[in-house]
């Protein structure tokens, strides 16, 4: 015999009628949601890793049988790095094959660029970038599979085995140089280590999808837990018709994870849709390429099945919930109690963070560590205070609606909690990365330039000719401890009249420096600078993400309740409760611990920040306590938002009397 | 026997379905009153009418005197508030309030400040037979229990006329006559009216008088009058 099942839950999921609808129109916006940032997520670990990838043909693999001679430089423009990467052919070996991106090995002279670099040739005078490159009548282009980002400035440029740009002397030693200047003997592109400037992007993702996953999970199983009153009615009218426990939960598993599947369906189709917008959004070195962002229909049909899947556990597990307790959950004999031992792990967990992190020089992976740590230790300690914080509320309250917020906050602290976590943790995100703005480039090295050179006593002399023939006013010292050349020996001159200077001295020095490029303040702080741009970028991202899960989590936390509580609203309102009072009532129910938390949460992040970059001796930027005063807004706004937006349905389900009376 | 509230010639249609057809009611001071009747006759949209909930289509609602069948929403929520008590079959109590502010809040939402509200809700307690059960959360009270807070409840304000919907509708029969009991003595010593929808003869022998509604209209079962 067939199972019964299936067909039974397609009769009552359509029979349930618009209240049934609503919420399962809510859920599946929930799924939408959720599936969305998660593929979101997704895309951006992945493609930072595939992007990543793709440059790491430019820093040469050294093979003692090669067939060419490659060298990685790095110049910078306007403070943007430019990788220029200088090939050439051993005579009597066997042709190389071709870097990616290009459709042959460059033959000397050939000068190859992207086609960001190709317009920023043609919008700077030529003494400032152009006259860094060899000249050639016209350029090759580096097609996109030599490119991680659109916007990438690479080079590439055919030499004379005997040109000085591939000589053993191209071969960065100093200091600043890892990752940035190299050169090797190779046989081809496959092997080679990511540019400094991607090397750790994808980390660096993986710490916002550690603060963007819980309240993404959270999100999803809130939607799981819609129409828990509806289930718990059409239970207690199965059970009576006969039908077993077990057919009942598999019935709620199959409708949720239905509804589930539709809308994390359309969340995924929403991020096919969204891709080249997306792909818009700069990271690390820029925009994406469409494709690097694209995770692959295998992911996409994971991430809708694990949403799905999520949902209908959620759903499951608290019919069950409902099924255990006799009075249902919607009305609780006893509050859910919260106990001291939660603020005492708190601050034990937060004492140990602190041990950790005043270690300094934290890798990647021990950061997310400890931020998840945090995170977790904000899940023990959240519900407490909103506990603490509705039961102090419920002492002073003087206004019906403050009283009947503050009753329901410590009725269910987790709940509560749950519902407002994602923005708390947001104001945490927000606390730290925009006023931490961390300046991790700590050392100042001025506006100079460095040419390292070998004979240091003539090389002033050069240098002051050849700055002098290009019009730049400059102080041209022999730079033998400066800090700038890290032990090489060279000259060092002080430029100034700021960045435009900057690049026609880089530019005007070029022949001097032998096979290297002459480098300034940007190429010394490049990789400091680089994790500290990193962080800032995803900071912003985790933000916008936090307050779009948070606020969707708010909105639909508030819906769910007023479904939930459709009879005693309703007969509330009745007996002659103003609309005004149940609706103040409900705002009041997560302002209160939003405010208090985030408070909480926002003020850690600044001091962490502030703590963070007192050990790295700057100071807190003002701009950064701007745009945190603009995400407290923004994010105080989406919530009043979110719950606001469930205020017509709290008109039309109280609005009813023979509904709510019957 | 003054009136305190009457409906006269009230209709009411539900599209093609007519409700109330042409119901003419008086309610006096301390009276009570049981509506009986079929389900689906119109009971609920009788008692919604005259409670000032469901607007009539024709007819007039006039409570001491005054029309106000014509009020406008805000002006209806009000006079439900301070004039009105109602009982429900059951839900109605806020389930993480205690008793005691379940009672307290109709009051404090006539602006009495929170301490004297709580107090007055409290001097309910003991003539229900609720005493000690002040700061037990509904859920934690039996469904008599939770009917007898919800009574106080509707009783706390003074109200002129107290509504009962099938207040009984969720309780066993000995439950059901201690409620009724409880209800209709004291809303009179509240010098209030009471009018009840129900179903149980039994139950509307509590009352004064007994009126039968059926197709939206009254009949007339007088015959039970108790003068
Ligand atoms: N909001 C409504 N919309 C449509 N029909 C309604 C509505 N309320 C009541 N009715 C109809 O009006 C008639 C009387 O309803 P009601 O007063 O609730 O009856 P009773 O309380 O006696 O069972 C019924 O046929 C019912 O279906
Ligand atoms: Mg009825």
């Amino acid at each position: 015999m067939r199972s019964p099942v299936l067909p039974l839950t397609w009769h009552l999921a359509r029979s349930s009628g618009r209240r049934g609808l609503q919420s399962q129109l809510l859920a599946a916006g929930a799924a939408a949601v959720g599936a969305l940032v998660l593929l979101m997520l997704l895309a951006a670990y992945l493609g930072s890793g595939v992007r990543a990838d793709r440059t790491a043909w430019r820093t040469p693999e050294p093979d003692r049988h090669g067939t060419a001679v490659q060298a990685l430089a790095t110049t910078f423009v306007r403070h943007e790095p430019v990788t220029v990467v200088s090939l050439a052919q051993l005579p009597d070996r066997r042709p190389t094959p071709a870097p990616p991106g290009l459709s042959a090995f460059p033959r000397q002279g050939e000068v190859y660029v992207s086609p960001a670099l190709a317009e920023l040739l043609r919008k700077l005078p030529a003494n400032q970038l152009a006259d860094r490159l060899p000249k050639v009548a016209s350029y090759g282009t580096i097609d996109a599979a030599g490119l991680a980002s659109p916007d990438e400035l690479v080079a590439v440029v055919g030499r004379a085995p005997t040109d000085p740009a591939v000589s053993e002397a191209a071969d960065g030693s100093g200091l600043w140089d890892d990752g940035l200047t190299a050169r090797a003997v190779v046989s081809g592109f496959s092997g080679g280590k990511p540019s400094v400037f991607t090397r750790s992007d994808q980390q660096m993702v993986l710490l916002g999808v550690g603060l963007l996953v819980v309240p993404v999970i959270v999100l999803a199983s809130a939607a799981g837990r819609l129409g828990a009153a509806r289930r718990e009615q059409r239970l207690a009218a199965l059970r009576l018709a006969g039908a077993t426990p077990r057919q009942i939960l598999a019935m709620t598993a199959a409708e949720s994870a239905a509804v589930g599947a539709a809308g994390a369906a359309v969340g995924a189709l929403a991020y096919c849709a969204l891709l080249p917008a997306l792909a818009r959004i700069p990271y690390g070195i820029g925009t994406w390429y469409t494709g690097e962002l694209w995770v692959g229909l295998p992911w996409l049909l994971a991430v809708v099945a694990g949403v799905a899947a999520l949902i209908a556990v959620s759903a499951v597990s608290t019919l069950r919930q409902v099924a255990s307790a006799p009075l249902g959950v919607a009305q609780q004999a006893n509050p859910r109690r919260t106990r001291l031992i939660r603020l005492l792990l708190f601050v034990g967990i937060l004492v140990y963070i602190r041990q950790s992190a005043s270690g300094g020089d934290l890798k990647t992976g021990q950061l997310v560590a400890l931020v998840m740590l945090f995170y977790g230790a904000f899940w023990l300690f959240g519900p407490w205070v909103v506990d603490r914080l509705g039961r102090i509320a419920g002492r002073f309250a003087r206004r019906p609606a403050t009283l009947l917020a503050a009753r329901r906050l410590s009725d269910d602290p987790r709940g509560a909690w749950r519902t407002v976590s994602g923005l708390v943790l947001a104001g945490f995100v927000a606390g730290f990365f925009t006023v931490g703005h961390l300046a991790l480039g700590g050392i100042d090295f001025g506006d100079r330039v460095a040419v390292p050179t070998a004979n240091g006593a003539t090389a002033v002399t050069e240098a002051r000719t050849l700055l002098r023939e290009a019009g730049i006013t400059a102080t041209v010292s022999a730079g033998e401890d400066d800090f700038l050349l890290a032990g090489n020996d060279g000259v060092t001159v002080a430029v100034p009249g700021g960045v435009e200077k900057i690049d026609a001295a880089l530019t005007a020095l070029q022949p001097l420096a032998g096979g290297r490029l002459p480098y300034g303040a940007d190429y010394g702080s490049a990789p400091d600078r680089v994790a500290g741009d990193l962080l800032s970028d995803i900071g912003t991202a985790t933000l916008a993400v936090s307050f779009l899960v948070a606020t969707a989590s708010a909105g639909l936390t508030a819906a769910a309740n007023v479904l939930d509580r459709r009879r005693v609203y309703g007969l509330l309102r009745l007996s002659g409760t103003p609309l005004k009072v149940l609706d103040r009532a409900r705002v009041r129910e997560t302002a209160l611990p939003l405010l208090v938390l985030a408070g909480g949460t926002t003020s850690t992040g600044v001091y962490a920040a502030y703590q963070l970059n007192k050990a790295a001796e700057s100071t807190i930027s003002t701009s950064g306590a701007i745009q945190l005063a603009a995400c407290l807004a923004v994010g105080t706004l989406a919530m009043f938002v979110a719950i606001a937006g469930s205020r017509p349905l709290l008109r039309t389900v109280t609005g009813d009397p023979a509904r709510s009376a019957e | 026997m003054s009136i305190v509230l009457a409906g006269y010639g009230l209709t009411k249609k539900y599209g093609s379905t007519t409700a109330l057809a042409g119901v003419d009611i008086e309610v006096g001071e301390r009276d009570s009153l049981a509506i009986m009747g079929p389900s689906g006759s119109g009971k609920s949209t009788l008692l919604h009418t005259l409670a000032g909930i469901i607007r009539p289509d024709g007819g007039q609602v006039l409570l001491g005197g005054e029309r106000i069948d014509r009020l406008g929403e805000n002006r209806l929520s009000a006079l439900r508030r301070s004039r009105f008590g109602f009982v429900f079959q059951s839900g109605q109590l806020l389930p993480e309030l205690p008793a005691e502010e379940n009672v307290a809040l109709p009051l404090m939402l006539e602006g009495v400040p929170r301490k004297q509200a709580v107090e007055r809700a409290r001097r309910w307690f003991a003539p229900l037979g609720l005493d000690g059960l002040e700061r037990r959360r509904p859920g934690q009270l039996s469904g008599g229990q939770a009917q007898r807070v919800a009574i106080a409840r509707a009783l706390v304000v003074a109200p002129d006329v107290v509504f009962a919907d099938e207040p009984t509708g969720a309780l066993d029969q000995a439950t059901s006559h201690e409620v009724i009991r409880l209800l209709t003595s004291v809303t009179r010593e509240q010098g209030a009216a009471l009018v009840m929808v129900t179903h149980d003869a039994d139950m509307a022998a509590h009352c004064d008088r007994i009126l039968q509604v059926s197709d939206g209209r009254i009949g007339t079962y007088d015959q039970f009058t108790v003068a």
